[in-house]
């Protein structure tokens, strides 16, 4: 995202505003205005929406249950504080990020379909429990002896010019977070919360802050509707119309980008209210049965919103790729010379339920070695690999990283000991370029979003991806992805770099050219630990073999013992091995 | 202190009957969740529709007089197994399954999502055909009640309202049904094969995309019967579904994800919560201690008392 | 029986299999070996229709596979015992086996198929009320493969049946194939990562690498260091 120049969406939005205040002018009609006011207030609510679970992709139910506090903090405010909207409306604000803090806090624990069941539960409860403390209905006083200072305007313009004032402000601040590490950290989560959290991003921490800038936002929101409309109820503001509202507007205009909210609300929200006004007669509730229809065709049709949609549409025409650079001249490099012991496990074992999965490992690795960790299918790599990272607890034994002890830690926390990891699927963005991609392992390692974008640019150089360093990730081959999730990992600035099956589904001349990369990287300073089925290509990549089977070490050593071992060689191909071979 | 314990009983009572109910619907959409692992948002709407189709059967069944209700409940069934087939077949399908390797989740987002489509057009479409005002059965076993003496003083009495009694006892005998339809029959061992395992399910030669589209028929029967049992003492109108999505929900997670037989006690001790509470809680926060419990249940102990995996995505 | 002409399966990008042709005589035990990631679980899946194909052709007693849908092809007489066992954790050991005779075939013979599968695996009969998911594993492939046989299969593919099992445990599945085998009724195509025990087993091989057939003939026929080289690289 940074890349991307600032000033033309600038520019746009300033003279979509600066349009939308000048259509109220044609008109002097009070409908119209109100329409042209509400739209501003839904759309700012999606870009409430937008923020948590557009970037996150965690979808929340329960947004109004923001929206319904913000309205009824400012109509409480009025009626039995006197407290002018003025004073309300931020007030609305803080008391939105506080519950964003108070329902998130303990919501994040639970995972896709539960967490989106409990955000429903919330603005339930709050209706359930505002219309037990006797506010069923509550309506804004009128003051006329200071109609300004309550914001009560004779002239409904005004409330256009607000409504668009807030709504550009909730847009703004929703782009310094898409262009920021904030956003970055919010999509990476999305894509791959194990990836993100490897990458050292502390996911609870973004969601949390998140929740409660969304939260703030939809309860000015809610606060200003309150005052346009005069009058709220329990299920006005706290109902589940207003909830799948703010998810279905986002939704139809495109989740992830400052457009979509916005497209969302001035298709839908007209439309919605057009059909209620001409039809509401005969046809009381086509308001809803428009967004069920709108929804389903978005699920359907385009599911990721219009927006993408249509700018995919435009994008497929051109999609520019780099000429492949030449091939690199063979270069010989000089063995590294291996230092202290970096990695020592000392009988680790993980149990499942009584059954070891890895029992007994005891192995290290020095600084600057290449280890190749091998065996056949179900040897236990997966789990110890989950162990070093942090995914799973030992059961058992020991992992000493660089003296210190590493076992159980979570696995952020592991990545910003400098332990980094690849993941075998990558999951990029598609859309974004190379660098965007890679910027995100560089964030936890690099305090200025400046350092993080040069460290991201260092890496991708690394890997030799220089020439694709603006291409989108959805136009790479599987090798080139293989190479900028490498990068991604490289970002971080790792001293050791554990790597998931780099290998796998890779054509022989693919795997030669992985393979140089992974081969430069000690003389950079970096120890390498891989994870691999075959033996053939790791044979002349690898300084060391250590070889499972059944959970328990089977050898550690050099490559060409270790493959003369008949332990070893009966563990691949089955016990006799030998004696048929003596007898072909 | 008699007293206290004749208004105890009473609630007890309460308690179970509708916690019998309850316990039906949870029935239903643990059926969908636990074959399909589709969170159905619509299932509440679909209590709804049973509610109004009750209403307009039994108006028309005069001639059996106190039972017409309950046999309208019942013919409910196979009206609602169809249409939650179609709705399956034609609209569900198409982010479950195999067609939902490519979108984002697996596709559990988009069902969701999908449902909660549906759930507002039932919703709204209700609006729109029945109107806002409540429709109930004009019955005189919902004013009725049986009265049980209670052995502790010549006074004390337990009321047992005819109508809701009943209901209880036809939904528990329903509930039964379909216990028994899951555990011993082949069409139920297939569709507990085809949510164990879809893959293996395919090679033993089970269609598991028609599996889901029965399951999910089953579920909108069900709670088809549930609204026209619960039509007896609830009217019917169009929003009346969101009251029991959240009961539900807890009821389900509450009994354990995956056990159709613990969502119908979840159901049960949901309904005992929501009665109990009045003991000691005004009246319009019953729902609110539902809901209190629902979240609870979510933070403290995902997978319930009787499920099998706990924190499933 | 099963003949496979030029099949080619991509997942998003990847080549799993790259035009493989396969033939697999009736009434013989064919092996499929190969290293890791070598695409024979993808073989199977594409015989079973739950990946699709890209290219090439699959016939089954001459009938084309690729007009059945992934459910009927139990049905025409293909069983399939998947990589991991995949028992129904949650139906009985009984039950289990109900599920596998669903198909026409199976219904009829219900009775002789289930002596047949309880004189190979005993075990089977002494906990045939017990909860599949709580077997061991052993216990869980014989249950698998009884399972197969209760569809009075006419074509029987095992994915490596010995994987993640004791040696002892093996042993006694690759026993039970043996006499499989001597019966001479069922056709088996028996995908193994242990080359050794599954050259001890079969009539005629298929080395896969890559996706590719590499190496094809009679077990007797297949060369020690070529083998060893596909594995190892060495």
């Amino acid at each position: 995202m940074q890349n991307r120049p600032l000033t033309p969406t600038l520019v746009l939005l300033a003279a979509l505003a600066l349009g939308w205040i000048a259509l109220s002018y044609c008109t002097a009609s009070p409908y119209y205005i109100l329409l042209l006011t509400l739209v501003p207030i839904w759309a700012l609510l999606g870009v409430s929406w937008n923020l948590f679970s557009g970037y996150s992709g965690l979808i929340s139910f329960g947004h109004g249950a923001f929206f319904g506090l913000g309205a009824y903090a400012v109509m409480i405010g009025l009626t039995r504080f006197n407290l002018s909207p003025w004073f309300g409306l931020p007030l609305a604000g803080v008391l939105g990020a506080l519950a964003g803090a108070a329902i998130g806090w303990p919501t994040f624990r639970l995972r896709g379909n539960y967490f989106a069941l409990a955000m429903l539960a919330y603005p339930l409860m709050m209706a359930y429990f505002t219309g037990w403390a006797g506010y069923q209905e509550l309506s804004v006083p009128l003051h006329r002896e200071a109609p300004v200072w309550f914001m009560q305007f004779t002239d409904t313009h005004a409330y256009v010019l607000i409504a668009v004032v807030l709504l550009l402000s909730g847009v703004l601040i929703s782009l310094a977070v898409e262009r920021s590490r904030f956003g970055m950290s919010l999509m990476a989560m999305k894509q791959n919360e194990l990836a993100a959290e490897a990458a050292g991003i502390d996911t609870r921490l973004w969601k949390l802050r998140a929740m409660m800038i969304s939260g703030a936002i939809a309860a000015i929101a809610g606060g200003l509707y309150a005052v346009v409309v005069l009058v709220v109820t329990p299920s006005s503001v706290f109902g589940l119309v207003v909830s799948a509202q703010a998810m279905i507007l986002v939704m139809f205009g495109g989740a992830g980008t400052i457009w979509g909210p916005l497209i969302g609300a001035a298709v839908l929200v007209p439309l919605g209210e057009t059909l209620q006004a001409n039809l509401g007669a005969i046809l009381p509730g086509i308001q809803g049965v428009l967004y069920g229809v709108a929804v389903i065709a978005v699920v359907l049709i385009a599911p990721e919103g219009i927006y993408w949609k249509l700018r995919d549409q435009r994008r497929t025409a051109h999609i520019e790729r780099p000429a492949p650079p030449p091939p690199a001249a063979v270069e010989t490099i000089a063995a590294t010379a291996q230092g202290e012991m970096l990695l020592e496990i000392d009988g680790l074992g993980k149990f499942f339920g009584g059954v070891a999965a890895v029992q007994g490992l005891t192995f290290s690795v020095r600084e600057h070695e290449v280890l190749g960790i091998i065996g056949p299918n179900g040897a236990g790599k997966t789990t110890l690999f989950n162990l070093l990272c942090g995914v799973v607890t030992p059961s058992t034994g020991s992992i000493r990283y660089a003296g210190q002890s590493i076992g159980g830690l979570a696995p952020n926390r592991i990545a910003r000991l400098r332990i980094g990891r690849t993941f075998q699927v990558v999951r990029a963005f598609p859309r974004m370029s190379v660098l965007e991609n890679v910027v995100v392992g560089a964030y936890a390692h690099h305090a200025t979003d400046a350092d993080a974008w040069n460290a991201a640019a260092r890496a991708v150089e690394q890997v030799g991806l220089t020439p694709y360093a603006s291409a989108a990730a959805g136009s790479l081959t599987n090798r080139e992805l293989r190479l900028m999730e490498l990068a991604r990992a490289l970002a971080g600035n790792p001293r050791l770099l554990l790597l998931d099956e780099p290998l796998a589904g890779l054509s022989a001349s693919d795997t030669d050219e992985l393979i140089a990369v992974v081969r430069r990287l000690p003389s950079q300073g970096i120890t390498v630990a891989i994870i691999e089925h075959t033996m053939q290509a790791m044979v002349g990549l690898v300084d060391r073999f250590v070889v499972l089977d059944q959970g328990q070490l089977l050898a550690d050593g050099l490559p060409a013992d270790v493959m003369r071992q008949r332990a070893v060689i009966e563990a691949y191909l089955g016990r006799n091995w030998e004696a048929k071979d003596a007898a072909a | 202190m008699n007293a206290l314990i004749e208004q105890f009983v009473q609630v007890l009572a309460a308690g179970l009957t509708a916690g019998a109910i309850y316990g039906l619907t949870c029935v239903g959409l643990a059926l969908i969740f636990g074959i399909m692992r589709v969170i159905n948002f619509a299932q509440g709407d679909f209590i709804m529709v049973g509610m109004y189709l009750t209403v307009w059967i039994a108006s028309r069944l005069g001639i059996f007089g106190d039972v017409a209700p309950f046999i309208s409940a019942l013919l409910v069934a196979p009206l609602m197994f169809t249409a939650g087939a179609a709705l399956h077949r034609f609209l569900i399908s198409r982010t479950t399954g195999l067609r939902a390797v490519g979108l984002s989740g697996d596709g559990h987002q988009a069902q969701l999502i999908l449902t909660l489509g549906v759930a507002l057009i039932l919703q709204n479409g209700a609006l729109i055909v029945m109107g806002s005002s409540p429709v109930s059965i004009v019955s005189h076993l919902s004013s009725s009640a049986w009265e049980i003496p209670l052995l502790i003083d010549e006074d004390s009495t337990l009321f047992l309202n005819q109508a809701r009694t009943l209901a209880a006892l036809v939904s528990v005998v329903v509930a039964m049904g379909l216990f028994r339809l899951i555990r011993s029959t082949e069409l139920g061992k297939s569709l507990r094969a085809a949510a164990d395992n879809p893959e293996a399910a395919t090679y033993v030669g089970i269609d598991v995309s028609r599996a889901h589209r029965i399951a999910f028929g089953l579920g909108a029967a069900i709670a088809g019967v549930a609204g026209g049992l619960l039509v007896l003492t609830t009217p019917a109108q169009p929003f009346v579904g969101t009251d029991y999505i959240i009961i539900m929900y807890a009821g389900v997670v509450l009994g354990g994800i995956g056990s159709i037989t613990g969502a119908f006690w979840g159901g049960m001790v949901i309904g005992l919560v929501q009665q109990i509470s009045t003991l000691v809680l005004p009246l319009q926060l019953q729902n609110a201690t539902v809901f209190l419990v629902f979240v609870l249940i979510l933070l403290l102990r995902p997978q319930g008392l009787f499920g099998r995996s706990a924190e499933r995505a | 029986m099963l003949r496979l002409d030029q099949v080619s399966v991509s997942y998003g990008g990847l080549r799993a299999l790259r035009e493989v042709s396969l033939h697999v005589a009736p009434g013989a035990l064919t092996a499929v070996v190969g290293p890791n990631g070598a695409g024979k679980s993808t073989l199977f899946k594409a015989i079973s229709g739950t990946v699709p194909i890209s290219t090439g052709s699959i016939r089954f007693d001459g009938d084309d596979l690729l007009a059945h849908p992934a459910h009927r092809r139990a049905h025409l007489g293909i069983a399939h015992v998947p990589e991991g066992r995949r028992v129904f954790a949650s139906l009985s050991v009984l039950e289990n086996l109900e599920m596998g005779s669903a198909t026409e075939v199976g219904r009829v013979n219900r009775s002789r198929s289930f002596q047949r599968i309880y004189t190979l695996f005993p075990i089977l009969a002494q906990r045939r009320g017990q909860l599949a998911g709580t077997l061991s594993g052993g216990q869980q492939q014989m249950l698998a493969i009884g399972r197969a046989l209760a569809s009075c299969p006419r074509l029987l593919m095992l994915d490596e049946p010995s994987m993640g099992l004791s040696p002892t445990m093996a042993d006694t599945i690759f026993d039970a194939i043996h006499t499989l085998r001597q019966e001479g009724e069922i056709t088996i195509l028996l995908v193994e990562q242990r080359v050794t025990d599954a050259l001890a087993q079969c009539d005629r091989a298929t080395v896969l690498e890559s996706g590719r057939v590499v190496l094809e003939g009679l077990a007797a026929d297949l060369s020690a260091d070529r083998l060893r080289q596909a594995y190892l690289g060495v």
